[in-house]
C-alpha cells in the first residue's frame, strides 16, 4: 500500500509541476494583454 | 490562442491514457509498484532531451537567419526543458530511493551530468534576463544554446561510458529489458510528454509574441527599471 502511495503522489507532484507551469503561461499572457 | 487551446486538449487526452497505462500495468517482481514510475521518468528526461536540442537547431538558425521566430523557439523550449528536467530528477530520485537504496550518489556520472546540464539550462534563462537589448541577447543566448547542447549526449552515453548506479538503456537495438505491459507505458508516455512539450513551447511563444507586442515602439524590455544616476539628478 505504501509503494502505491509513493508512486501515485510522485505522479501527482511532477503533474502539478507541469500543470503549474501551464497557469503560469496562461496567467502572464492574461496580464500583458490587461 | 485556439491552436495552443487544441494542442493542450491533446496533450491531456494522450497524458490521461499514458498515466492509466503506467497505473494498470502488473507490478514488477522485483521493483515492485515502484516500476511504475518508468511511465513517467524516461518520457520527461527525453522530453528534455529534445527540448535541448529544439534550442540548439534553434540558435544555429538564429546565428544564421537573425530573425525573432528562432530566438523565441530557443528561449521557449529551453523553458519547458528546465521544467521536464527537474520532473525528470524528482522521479528518478524517487525511484532511486526505493530501488537503489539512496536517492542520490553525487559520484554518479550520469546523476551528475544531468544535474550539471539542468543548471547550465538555467543559467541560460538567467543569461536571457540578465541582458536588456534584444539583439545582443538573443547572439548570446544562441551562442550558448548551441554550446549547451553537447551535455545531451554526454548525459544519455553517461551510462555506458562510466561506471553508474543508474541501467543502461531499457530499449535496445536487440530489444527491450522491460515488459510488454509497461513498455507500451512508456511509449504512450513518451508520445503524450512530446505532444505536450509542444503545447507548451507553443503557449509559451505565444506570451513572448503578446509581450514584445506590448512594448512601446523602440523600447528595450527593462528599460522602465532602470535605477537613477547620479549624474541625471539636478536638484539634490
Amino acid at each position: 500500500m505504501s509503494e502505491t502511495i509513493v508512486v501515485v503522489g510522485t505522479y501527482l507532484i511532477s503533474y502539478t509541476l507541469i500543470v503549474g507551469y501551464a497557469v503560469y503561461l496562461h496567467v502572464r499572457r492574461r496580464r500583458a494583454t490587461r | 490562442m485556439t491552436r495552443v487551446r487544441v494542442l493542450m486538449s491533446l496533450a491531456a487526452v494522450a497524458v490521461g491514457i499514458g498515466l492509466w497505462l503506467a497505473l494498470t500495468a502488473p507490478p514488477d517482481a522485483l521493483q515492485g509498484e515502484y516500476a511504475r514510475l518508468l511511465g513517467i521518468h524516461p518520457p520527461t528526461m527525453w522530453v528534455a532531451f529534445l527540448a535541448f536540442g529544439v534550442t540548439a537547431f534553434s540558435s544555429i538558425m538564429w546565428l544564421i537567419k537573425k530573425t525573432d521566430r528562432w530566438d523565441r523557439l530557443a528561449s521557449a523550449s529551453v523553458e519547458v526543458g528546465v521544467v521536464f528536467t527537474a520532473v525528470g530528477l524528482f522521479t528518478g530520485m524517487v525511484w532511486g530511493q526505493a530501488v537503489w537504496g539512496t536517492p542520490w550518489d553525487w559520484q554518479d556520472p550520469r546523476l551528475m551530468s544531468t544535474l550539471v546540464m539542468f543548471f547550465v539550462y538555467i543559467g541560460y534563462l538567467a543569461l536571457r534576463n540578465a541582458v536588456d537589448d534584444p539583439t545582443v541577447r538573443a547572439r548570446r543566448s544562441a551562442i550558448l544554446g548551441a554550446v549547451a547542447v553537447v551535455q545531451v549526449p554526454l548525459v544519455y552515453f553517461s551510462v555506458n561510458m562510466f561506471r553508474t548506479l543508474h541501467q543502461t538503456q531499457s530499449i535496445r537495438p536487440d530489444g527491450s529489458s522491460m515488459p510488454d505491459e509497461m513498455l507500451m507505458a512508456m511509449l504512450v508516455n513518451m508520445v503524450a510528454f512530446t505532444l505536450l512539450y509542444v503545447a507548451l513551447v507553443a503557449a509559451r511563444i505565444d506570451v513572448a509574441k503578446v509581450e514584445a507586442e506590448m512594448l512601446p515602439e523602440g523600447a528595450v524590455a527593462g528599460e522602465a527599471v532602470r535605477p537613477p544616476r547620479l549624474s541625471e539628478v539636478e536638484d539634490v
